[in-house]
């Protein structure tokens, strides 16, 4: 993670997330930022189904919250940032690269509206960002961090899952850092080899006193953000960098948040269950059409959102062992790290999963 | 303290920072606009400005250049220092042999050496700083000897570093937040946490305001002002702006935006101080310019491993300005230069937003903790030496005798009185019950999921059934 190479290394990796190669430079920058502007619909359609392994659907406009605006998710997620620095006056958003903006743009605009003191850079030091993250939710005020890639967190491990994880508890309930909430880039992005394409979430998974979350649309990631940053313990919110760009939908403007722990079944279904968080949620949900029209099979589609703690009621019943007619089957990456030039064949696409539902059907 | 104290490098930042802004500008013209024109008038005011910074501020180094180099574009640029050419290739030689000296106010035998350091601290206060450190000594001495036959799993003893603690903790103030590493007992002992909950935490028991999770000597006190010791070291650096100094570097930094006028202070040992966490830190604390006090107890040895095989630069101290931070060493076994230290970095880090960091030169006479025996790895004699003529308590008390404050028969009575206050709180800690069972799963979230309640209805169905095989009898129904 060498300043000078690494980062030279990321600002290249940004091009278009989904952009297929095509990609507008502003004049005179050092940062391509061109491909950071959010892309209209239909260039948007254009580009997923070009080059995504996956094709984002957008949820119907949501009306209960008031008045709502089309934002894609690093837009979403500035917006929640917005709510939640104008709420809460302690409330401080920190990382590297943030008072810029972020180099997905999540912070864009918050330095100059709400100060310096607020929105700041930090030295490249994860395990400094998140050490430094929980000092200041100790004392009460509300932390948010940012790790610039998912891949970086694990200097900052140690922090999380001896620290920030294990405070309220072993003091007690002396003291605790629950206001901390921790965001991060995360996922497979095209082009993102070993170190801009993890998921993370495994190693945080069995660790008590931390939640994790991952939202699979703009809207679902500013409610859930917005209840990670409310949630009286410390969080990581996993945000799929894919999606900042090609996720576009109606997102409500004021302040609202999505529970955490709860999964959410998006499409009922009675002949297979498929789970799935993030990004291959829109994996899941094609998969389940094709099951439909292929195979003439019906299946029920969760998203599972917190993966811990996580919401054990919906995904299975606690007899559903005895109720299974085919054993449980998991689609994911192959164990490698996570490759450049393979991804297409590394990602557990909507073709492997199709194939094992098939297999599970004629189990 | 006295004199002019030397300029930090922040403090060099508002003529950098122009040279900086001026060179910013200088570049863009030459990327937009003509290469040539407007290039050059920018460089020219580059100069101009450059030459009546440097003439106000430094007039001599300005008259020296002239006489060396016929124009000043030849100025570094660079954004990353602030600093001259030179011509010469030399390296920097760092300074192991007589490095940063040793800040003291007595002598080993308690006397004053200068007085116009002398801190004239009231009698009152003076005795709380001898008996604060005597009561810990007893208490060391019996829960260390409690361990040995069995009664607690598991001691730290703080033999030969109460001076660090006691004369720090006294020149903050009682709302400053405290971020211990685990050998900082007496600044809790000096902000009177009672023996009895120095007892129910390293006995677990019921009145344990850690709720028995914890190994001994974990303490921690939300109405004092100290953080819950966690045992992963240096951690509590970074949170401090704990044994990671990262959070009480963001402790540090809320309580600026609050204007709380709060200090933060951060202990560690000189092992810590390896730690990846402590250069985090440090780092942190100076860029985002908290109020923090990072202390230091240099006591020799991190369990086995001594300060030979710890680093090989000038210890702790010399490491500050390397972060922009200012630093003193002092003498951590004179409980007033530990007080003058912290007192002017506290008054100076609130005043002045920015961190301090104190590295007190220290002997741990005791071994690490009860699962060590130092005679493994240094000499008998080497400890004796320290217990016996460089005590942080023996030298406080020759100060005390010779101001008449205190003489034999009262450290006779007070002995006994200190002794016989840890034995019966010792006795009834060890009385009393551990805490319910079911304690052990709250707390880990603010509120219990539903799964943990599961978990901690199946113990309690376990116990129903298995109950004889654990030792209920020990813990409260």
């Amino acid at each position: 993670m060498a300043a000078g190479a690494g980062t030279a290394g990321r600002l290249l990796r940004l091009r278009a997330a989904g952009a297929g190669g095509r990609w507008r430079r502003l004049r005179g920058a050092g940062v391509p930022r061109g491909f950071l502007q959010p892309a209209s619909a239909g260039e948007d359609t254009a580009q997923s189904r070009r080059v995504a392994h996956f094709t984002f659907q957008p949820d119907p406009e949501p009306l209960e919250y008031g008045q709502t605006q089309k934002m894609n998710l690093f837009q979403a997620v500035t917006s929640a940032l917005d709510n939640s620095l104008a709420k809460d006056p302690t409330a401080v958003i920190f990382g590297e690269d943030v008072a810029f903006g972020g180099v997905f743009r999540c912070t864009v605009g918050l330095r100059d509206k709400y100060g310096k003191d607020r929105v700041f850079n930090t030295p490249l030091c994860e395990q400094g960002i998140v050490g430094f993250g929980i000092g200041i939710a100790v004392t009460g005020a509300t932390a948010i961090a940012e790790i610039q890639f998912a891949d970086y967190i694990f200097p900052a491990f140690d922090q999380i899952v001896n620290e920030a994880a294990k405070y309220r508890y072993r003091s007690g309930d002396l003291f605790n850092c629950g206001s901390l909430t921790i965001r991060s880039p995360w996922g497979c992005v095209g082009h993102g080899a070993l170190y801009h394409s993890q998921s993370p979430e495994a190693f945080f998974a069995h660790c008590p006193g931390i939640k994790v979350v991952v939202p699979r649309s703009p809207f679902q990631a500013k409610g859930l953000l917005l209840s990670c940053i409310e949630d009286k313990n410390p969080c990581i919110f996993f945000e799929p960098k894919i999606l900042y760009r090609a996720a576009v939908e109606q997102v409500p403007v004021e302040p609202y948040s999505i529970p955490l722990s709860r999964a959410e079944v998006i499409q009922e279904g009675s002949d297979v269950t498929l789970i799935a968080w993030g990004t291959q949620v829109h994996v899941i949900r094609e998969v389940a059409s094709m099951a439909q029209e292929k195979l003439g099979v019906s299946c029920e589609v969760i998203d599972l959102r917190t993966i811990i703690p996580w919401d054990v009621d919906t995904v299975c019943k606690e007899e559903c062992f005895l109720n299974l007619e085919a054993p449980i089957s998991r689609v994911c990456g192959y164990d490698t790290p996570f490759p450049h030039i393979f991804e297409p064949f590394y990602i557990p696409d909507k073709w492997k999963c199709y194939d094992a539902l098939r297999k599970m059907i004629n189990y | 303290m006295k004199g002019q104290p030397p300029v930090s490098p922040r403090r060099g930042a508002g003529h950098r920072g122009l040279l900086a802004k001026m060179a910013v500008a200088a570049a863009a013209a030459s990327v937009w606009g003509p290469s040539r024109g407007l290039g050059q008038a920018g460089l020219l005011l580059l100069r101009r400005t450059g030459v009546r910074g440097l003439a106000r501020s430094q007039p001599e180094r300005q008259q020296q250049q002239q006489q060396h180099f016929s124009s000043l574009d030849d100025k570094p640029q660079f954004p990353g220092a602030s600093a001259e050419f030179i011509d010469k290739l030399e390296f920097i030689q760092p300074n192991v042999i007589s490095g940063i000296p040793i800040y003291r106010v007595m002598d080993r035998q308690g006397q004053i050496i200068n007085p116009s350091e002398d801190p004239h601290l009231p009698q009152e206060k003076v005795l709380k700083f001898y008996k604060s450190m005597t009561l810990l000594n007893t208490m060391d001495r019996i829960l260390y000897e409690s361990q040995r036959q069995g009664r607690i799993s598991f001691y730290m003893t703080n033999y030969g570093e109460e001076g660090t603690h006691v004369g720090s903790a006294a020149a903050l103030d009682n709302t400053d937040l405290v971020f211990g590493q685990y050998r900082e007992a007496g600044v809790l002992m000096y902000r009177d946490y009672p023996l009895e909950l120095f007892m129910a935490q390293c006995y677990g028991n019921v009145s344990d305001l850690g709720k028995g999770r914890q190994m001994p000597v974990h303490y921690g006190c939300k109405e004092r002002h100290f953080v819950t010791i966690s045992s992963p070291l240096a951690t509590q650096i970074p949170q401090g702006e704990d044994a990671c100094p990262g959070p009480a570097v963001g402790a540090a930094y809320a309580a600026k935006r609050a204007n709380a006028n709060r200090v933060v202070i951060c202990y560690f040992g000189e092992g810590a101080a390896s730690e990846g966490d402590a250069h985090a830190g440090f780092n942190f604390a100076a860029t985002l310019e908290c109020p923090i006090i990072f202390f230091c107890r240099n006591n020799g040895y991190a369990i086995s491993t001594p300060t030979s095989e710890q680093y090989r630069g000038d210890g702790i101290a010399a490491r500050g300005p390397g972060y922009g931070i200012m630093s003193i060493r002092v003498d951590g076994n004179d409980v007033f230069a530990v007080y003058n230290a912290t007192k002017e970095a506290r008054r100076r880090a609130v005043a002045e937003n920015q961190p301090f960091l104190i590295e007190a030169m220290t002997y741990r006479i005791g071994h690490h903790s009860t699962s060590d025996d130092s005679s493994a790895y240094r000499s008998v004699d080497e400890v004796s030496y320290w217990d016996k003529q460089d005590h942080p308590i023996s030298r406080l008390r020759h100060y005390l005798q010779s101001c008449g404050w205190w003489d034999d028969e009262q450290e006779k009575a007070w002995r006994k009185q200190s002794r016989k206050k840890v034995m019966e709180a010792f006795e009834q800690a060890e009385r009393k019950l551990k805490p319910n069972p079911s304690l052990l799963f709250s707390d880990v979230y603010q509120e219990m999921p539903a799964q943990l309640r599961k978990q901690q209805e199946s113990l309690a169905r376990h116990l129903q059934t298995y109950g004889e095989h654990y030792p209920l009898d020990h813990f409260e129904k």
